[in-house]
């Protein structure tokens, strides 16, 4: 039984199809890569999962359960953790009280939410800045957080939209890491998209790649290293042509 | 569970020092001011000032904690008030069981207009519930059952009566009052620390990351929108026993909404203690003033030394005058 199953997915805006017909399956425990260039339709297909948008087609069954349509706050709760690109949270709260935010919503105790909360960031190495107001924060350590509020709602699959985005080289590889780390520990199923392909080579098992809305491949990284249609999409023809001669 | 929640709402002990005398001083003074004023207008003011403490702590739920523009708190004490009232006068029923009446209703009323209005966002929303404010101030001026444009005038008793509330001196308002709001300002205690107070405050800054996070937004703005209908519906309810009379223009007002949201944010929407800043700035400065201005002729000026207050405050800092007392204990 596959935790994440999408079926012939369709989305459009205005006419643009932002998600065509595309079907994947995520099996428990995996780490699987969503690539594509701009525009590919990553983020909305993500949408559509989570419950920002409503498919015009197709269906979304998470544990087989059919969650076409639900609202973000239910896919949470039936289990799907999600990460923004620019998670913009609370600036009166301290981080600690941010995570408890995700921890409240599996209780309604403030001692367990501060507790587990605690917890989350000493895995994420953010102890030393409980107490510190999210804009005092560097951007990596900002993404950390909005990783671990996303931990807090202890979620299944977790799913994160451009983790690195924004990040340099050192702070991508200590976040990649970091997802290993989490990965190993929670028994976690991490669903990601991604521009860097620092990030999503070494460490996806499986790999989809969109273009124009539509699935182009699937494979393991060193397939789709070397996929023709991918390398078209992502450097153009001419890349291609030229690599053959 | 009500063991800790009594606990968490009597503790004050994750706030600064400073914060605690001031709390401190704040019940002193309550509790000895109508001992050491005379002036039977003195007092008056007083209690005005504890009626808009309740009011304004109610606000700062919805519109503090939750960044909701909600200007119709006057519509849940009018309802609350009308419903004590009408049940007062035309039934004889005791203040005792026609306040929690009035509370439901003023309740029941806010979950319906929120389940509704909180579909809309930002202003939409804030123009939604002027709208809702002026029909029902609307409906209550040309409904006769309810007295019309005349309002309602509670009957007095021959000799003071604790169960009608109606009583002697305005010392004993004084301290009901007083009362109020301290169970106002326990019960916010105990919500900035709570499941729903994170989760408004989350909801303030983003509706999207919240709902990530499980929280059902609408939801918690409604329950919170509920809330803030029973302190208003609370102060409704006192309002008419103490000055027994009400109509349409004193407590189901749209100046009167404006009023508490600007006291509040005045005072620093979203703090403990910024409503009762506010009140105690603006009530005083406005009963006072106004007096002094009117008994001169100068009608209105009052309004614009109101209006250039907040204006200052609020370009200087829009957290409020709580915001500029946190930055300088920053500083230090």
């Amino acid at each position: 039984m596959a935790l994440l199953e999408v079926i012939d997915l369709t989305k459009d805006f205005g006419g643009v199809a932002a998600n065509n017909r595309i079907s994947l399956e995520i099996e428990k425990g995996e780490i699987i890569g969503l690539i594509g260039p701009n525009g590919a339709g990553k983020t909305t297909l993500f949408n559509c999962i989570v419950g920002y948008h409503k498919p015009d087609k197709g269906e979304i069954l998470f544990k087989d359960k059919n969650i076409t349509g639900l609202k973000p706050f239910q896919t949470n709760r039936e289990g799907i953790g999600r990460t923004f690109q620019i998670m913009s949270i609370s600036g009166d709260l301290t981080l600690l009280e941010n995570v408890m935010i995700g921890s409240f919503c599996k209780t309604s105790d403030r001692r367990v939410a501060r507790q587990e909360a605690a917890e989350i960031l000493n895995l994420l190495e953010l102890q030393e800045v409980s107490e510190a107001y999210m804009n005092e924060l560097p951007v990596a350590t900002q993404k950390r957080v909005g990783l671990a509020m996303a931990l807090a709602t202890k979620p299944e699959l977790l799913m994160l939209d451009e983790v690195a985005s924004g990040l340099n080289p050192k702070e991508t590889e200590e976040i990649v890491a970091l997802l290993q780390k989490i990965y190993g520990m929670k028994g976690l199923t991490l669903f990601l998209t991604e521009h860097v392909m620092e990030v999503v080579m070494p460490i996806s098992q499986r790999i989809v790649v969109l273009d124009g809305g539509q699935k182009i491949a699937e494979g393991i990284p060193q397939d789709i290293a070397n996929n023709e249609r991918v390398i078209k999409a992502y450097l153009g023809d001419k890349y291609v042509k030229g690599r053959k001669n | 569970m009500p063991i800790k929640t009594l606990k968490d709402a009597l503790s004050f002990r994750d706030l600064p020092v400073w914060e605690r005398i001031g709390f401190i001083l704040f019940i002193i003074f309550c509790l000895i001011f109508p001992w050491i004023t005379k002036g039977g207008f003195a007092q008056a003011v007083m209690i005005q000032f504890l009626i808009f403490c309740l009011y304004g702590l109610g606000w700062n739920l919805i519109g503090g904690y939750g960044g909701q523009v909600a200007l119709g708190q006057a519509k849940n004490v009018g309802m609350s008030a009308y419903t004590v009232a009408l049940l007062m006068v035309r039934w004889d029923i005791p203040f005792w069981v026609s306040t929690p009446m009035g509370v439901i209703v003023a309740t029941v009323e806010s979950f319906i207009l929120g389940s509704f209005l909180f579909r809309l966002r930002g202003h939409y929303f804030a123009i939604a519930t002027i709208a809702v404010s002026l029909v029902w101030q609307q409906l209550f001026i040309n409904w006769n059952f309810v007295g019309g444009a005349r309002g309602i005038e509670l009957p007095l008793k021959e000799t003071p009566n604790f169960l009608y509330m109606q009583f002697s001196s305005p010392i004993y308002y004084h301290y009901f009052a007083f009362l109020l709001v301290m169970g106002a300002i326990f019960y916010m205690n105990w919500f900035r620390k709570s499941k729903l107070g994170y989760q408004l405050r989350a909801i303030t800054s983003s509706e999207d990351v919240s709902e990530s996070l499980g929280i059902n937004a609408h939801w918690v703005k409604v329950k919170a929108y509920c809330i803030t209908g029973v302190f208003a519906g609370m102060g409704g309810a006192f309002y008419t026993v103490y000055y027994n009379y009400i109509d349409p223009f004193s407590v189901m007002h749209l100046e009167l909404s404006i009023m508490i949201a600007l006291m509040t944010m005045i005072g620093g929407a979203g703090s403990m203690w910024g409503p009762i800043i506010g009140a105690m700035i603006l009530i005083p400065l406005d009963r006072y003033l106004g007096a002094w201005l009117g008994g001169r002729g100068i009608i209105g000026v009052d309004f614009m030394i109101y209006a250039v207050m907040v204006m200052v405050i609020s370009a200087y800092e829009p957290r409020g005058i709580w915001g500029i007392i946190e930055k300088a204990q920053r500083k230090r």
